[in-house]
């Protein structure tokens, strides 16, 4: 169920609504330019490949926070805590690449609230591309929660 | 180009290009693609005001930016198959700020198997100028 409320009171189970990311070659640069890494792969595409989608994209394009329905009110901010991330397939610039979010686990640790968010990016081809597990905690300068 | 994966001994490491976190690179990163209107989105990597409203003294770079720098030297060690099979398990105990430098590094830790089928443990981190670490874990090659 695709739920619209502000992230840090999500529960497991709870969705994110999906993204389909439809990544050109100018998207792909931008990201190239942001990484300094200008490897032909990514650009022109090399042993008869077509141009691979940087992974520096694909990471930051699948933070939930890329998610139409993220929300997070307003006096908070989401950090990235650490992530277990398996690369199965290089994306393709010019397919679409479906990214779904789940979280999976909430808890409590040293007195901060995290989530962890499972995230499947798919081609339009059915083709897996990457599978993350994001921690995520959150920054406030009022943060009082315990675990739901 | 990558060596052949039976190549690598225990206790080896690797560097890869140092890079700097500018403004223009943290704004191209993370304010979202260049075709938005409201492009760069304001957010805690992009705008000193959103990073303080949060309670961050400055603004703090994404993450996956200097993960990105990690994986750019998996590859080079490893080849782009790494993009393929690899994995990594990652923490980022500090906060990478606008102007910092970057340093990825790469440590073989263990090894399972011969030839072209080997299995490589790695140590991997990155690290500011000041030699701190803001990403630290493991991966598999």
């Amino acid at each position: 169920m695709v739920q619209k409320r502000s992230a840090h009171l999500m529960q497991v189970g709870e969705e994110l609504e999906p993204l389909e990311l439809f990544v050109t070659p100018e998207l792909n640069q931008q990201y190239l330019y942001a990484e300094e890494d200008f490897h032909p792969r990514y650009i022109t595409g090399e042993n008869g490949n077509e141009a691979w989608v940087h992974p520096g994209l694909l990471l930051n394009m699948s933070n939930y926070t890329r998610s139409p329905s993220f929300y997070l009110d307003p006096e908070y901010g989401s950090l990235h805590a650490g992530e277990e991330t398996e690369f199965i397939n290089p994306a393709r610039v010019g397919k679409k690449v479906t990214i779904t979010w789940k979280i999976a686990k909430t808890y409590l640790k040293r007195g901060r609230f995290y989530q962890e968010v499972d995230i499947h990016l798919v081609d339009e081809d059915g083709v897996p591309i990457m599978r993350r597990n994001l921690i995520c905690t959150y920054t406030s300068v009022n943060i009082i929660r315990s675990v739901g | 180009m990558a060596m052949e994966k039976s190549e690598f001994t225990i206790g080896q490491e690797f560097t890869g290009k140092p890079k700097k976190v500018s403004w223009e690179r943290l704004w191209t990163f993370s304010g979202g693609p260049f075709n938005n209107n409201e492009w760069p989105k304001k957010n805690l990597h992009t705008d000193v005001e959103a990073a303080n409203n949060v309670g961050l003294e400055r603004v703090a770079a994404s993450g996956t930016q200097y993960q990105g720098y990690l994986i750019e030297l998996l590859i080079e060690i490893f080849g782009e198959k790494w993009l393929s099979y690899g994995s990594m398990k990652i923490k980022f105990p500090a906060i990478v700020a606008d102007g910092d430098s970057i340093l990825s590094k790469v440590k073989v830790i263990a090894k399972e198997g011969n030839g072209n089928t080997v299995k490589h443990f790695l140590e991997v981190w990155c690290e500011n100028q000041a030699g701190e670490k803001v990403l630290v874990g493991t991966a598999i090659a």
